[in-house]
């Protein structure tokens, strides 16, 4: 069965070229602009992975998203992946540094942009799914 | 020692003494006065100070004691020699008694005179040599006693905190600002010990010093006071040695430094604020170009040549950002040379239209200016053309296709007024306060498509803000927004009003 990718960012030329990549290398994937349409897409998509960039409507809605997504009890089933091209913490929650802050979160992992369309495949391929 | 050239004051009524002795004294180099009664003794006696006075006992109008009592009473010092023909114990004794230096009978030979006023000399100096001593003393005293109370009220008086401890770990001196700086409530007194109640960092650093026996020259340390919280001091200690470089104690000079640190902490994170937006349209570049040159989705020249178009757009864009990174840098910076002159607001509106004109074309904007041709504020040309530069930018792009863009220019009674009317997307009430934010863009699906760096408002105010104007907003969500900028008029507008008939 195909597996599906879930994309969340408001930076649509991201979507733009991460999608047809996706695609190409045999995902069903669909993308949301932000994090309340990325929300009813995870619920409506099920997706096996979902990306959900950080700084989406000033810095906290994608660790909200990932928060809410993560609080449903079928989010058992998926992975969701933080992308974020923040640097380190400075006050306002960019990053994940502490236990604290990741156990709240619970992303499966965190991804720094930017990451070429090449290696965004390479990294669902090698570590996402390879061991399915 | 003795003094070289005397002046001395004969008091006598007998000429040929007085005369006599002036003789005798002139040839040795000393100055001499005469006066020929006991009343005009007493007074040029006293209005002078001679080195030493030589008083006759017997003298028709006053007695000579009565002369040297009232000169004994002027200067306690002068040195009085008692000249008489009517020698007697009796006299010798009072006259002694009285503070005479010497008693010499008449007549007496060149020689003893001579004598007499080395000697008498001689003592005078000791005695003007002892009093300037003790002048000089007392003014030197005087000058430390002053130093010592102006140096304790200039180092009582400093924002940061000073404490000097001996080799014993003794206060030897501190200031309020110390107590103050490390919330130190309990009764402090010199020469007490005090190193146990200083915050453990200050300690260390004293100790380590002390541990160096002068090999440590100075340590520079931010020490956080809990409580008070939040306060971040610089602790700077350094040794204090003896001129055999010997160590005698420290010296701890304590700053608050909590504001400082504020700032550090805003400013760094505007800098990873803006990293991250310049990372946003870099990570869209690369991610096009990669597809392109690597021609990931096969044969596919339309799709490449839209990337490309849309890679040279984000380009654009991150042009933009950094030069909005540097106005803001440049308008923070509060050096900047400002060139004030009287801008015609009208002109410059139209200006700003005309750069414009594409993207108004392109949405089909219907623009209104109605601004008195008159209107006039005295500023820097460049700073107000970018303050309209990113006004009308907003109008324009967040418009609607044939919406409007109103602009009226009046002069209220203080403030130039300006206002930017637009039929665009308005912006959501709970938005409006955080428009002046940094980096902050209304994000919702109409805004998607439209690039900004979420700068041009902030670059907007901080040029108001600058002529001590202001900048306010009135929106509506999806109906349109009125920003309204007031500026002070120029100077001569409010006179022409004055005195116009």
């Amino acid at each position: 069965m195909d597996k599906k990718i879930a994309m969340v960012d408001d930076d649509t030329d991201l979507l733009n070229i991460y999608k047809p990549v996706l695609e190409k290398a045999g995902y069903i994937i669909k993308t949301a602009f932000d994090s309340s349409e990325g929300l009813k897409l995870y619920k409506e998509f099920k997706p096996d992975v979902i990306f959900v960039d950080l700084s989406m409507e000033h810095f906290d809605s994608g660790f909200v998203l990932c928060h809410r997504i993560k609080s449903l009890p079928e989010a058992k089933k998926s992975k969701v992946i933080i992308m974020t091209s923040a640097g380190h913490e400075t006050g306002i929650r960019f990053s994940t540094d502490t236990e604290e802050e990741k156990n709240w979160i619970k992303a499966d992992d965190y991804l720094e942009k930017p990451i070429s369309p090449r290696d965004l495949v390479q990294y669902l391929n090698e570590k996402i799914f390879k061991e399915k | 020692m003795k003094i070289e050239n005397g002046k001395i004051l004969v008091v006598d009524d007998e000429k040929g003494m007085r005369e006599g002795i002036r003789r005798i004294l002139e040839i040795q180099g000393h100055k001499v006065d005469t006066t020929d009664s006991g009343a005009l003794g007493i007074q040029k006696g006293i209005a002078t100070e001679y080195d030493i006075y030589f008083i006759d006992l017997k003298m028709p109008d006053i007695e000579g004691t009565q002369v040297l009592r009232e000169i004994k009473l002027m200067y306690p010092e002068a040195i009085c020699v008692i000249v008489t023909a009517y020698a007697s114990i009796d006299t010798a004794v009072e006259t002694t008694r009285m503070g005479a230096y010497q008693y010499i009978p008449k007549p007496f030979e060149p020689d003893e005179l001579q004598i007499l006023v080395h000697r008498a000399l001689e003592r005078r100096w000791y005695i003007l040599e002892a009093r300037r001593l003790r002048e000089e003393q007392a003014k030197h005293l005087l000058e430390v006693a002053h130093e010592q109370s102006r140096m304790r009220t200039i180092i009582n008086a400093l924002d940061d905190g000073i404490l000097i401890i001996n080799q014993e770990g003794q206060a030897v001196l501190f200031n309020p600002g110390f107590l103050k700086l490390l919330d130190i409530n309990q009764e402090i007194s010199i020469g007490e010990p005090v190193l146990e109640i200083l915050p453990t960092a200050l300690r260390d650093q004293i100790k380590e010093i002390f541990s160096g026996k002068g090999s440590v020259n100075a340590i520079k340390q931010e020490i956080t006071i809990h409580p008070p919280a939040k306060l971040v001091v610089m602790a700077n200690t350094t040794p204090v040695m003896g001129k055999k470089g010997e160590l005698l104690g420290v010296v701890s000079v304590l700053r608050d430094i909590s504001e400082l640190k504020k700032i550090d902490i805003i400013r760094s994170q505007f800098v990873d604020m803006a990293a991250h937006e310049l990372k946003s349209p870099l990570t869209a570049v690369q991610g096009y170009l990669e597809l392109v040159v690597d021609k990931t989705l096969g044969d596919e020249p339309d799709l490449y040549d839209s990337y490309l178009k849309r890679s040279l757009d984000r380009t654009k864009s991150l042009v933009n950002l950094i030069n909005d990174l540097l106005n803001i840098t440049r308008l923070e910076a509060g050096k900047v040379r400002r060139e004030l002159n009287r801008q015609n607001i009208k002109e410059l509106i139209i200006d700003r239209l005309n750069f414009f004109k594409n993207d108004i074309s392109e949405r089909a904007l219907k623009v209104n200016v109605d601004i008195d041709s008159n209107l006039c504020v005295d500023a820097d040309r460049d700073d107000l053309l970018r303050l309209f530069t990113q006004i009308i930018a907003n109008a324009v792009r967040y418009n609607k296709p044939n919406g409007q863009v109103n602009i009226t220019g009046r002069q209220n009674t203080h403030y130039v007024k300006i206002d930017f009317q637009d039929t665009g997307l308005g912006i959501k009430k709970e938005e409006q306060d955080r428009l002046f934010e940094d980096f902050f863009r209304a994000k919702n699906e109409f805004t998607r498509n439209i690039t900004g760096t979420g700068l041009g408002l902030t670059i907007a105010k901080k040029i108001v803000d600058a002529y001590a104007g202001k900048i306010k907003v009135e929106s509506e969500y999806q109906k349109g927004s009125t920003f309204s900028v007031y500026l002070p008029f120029a100077k001569q507008n409010n006179f022409t009003i004055k005195n116009s008939p």
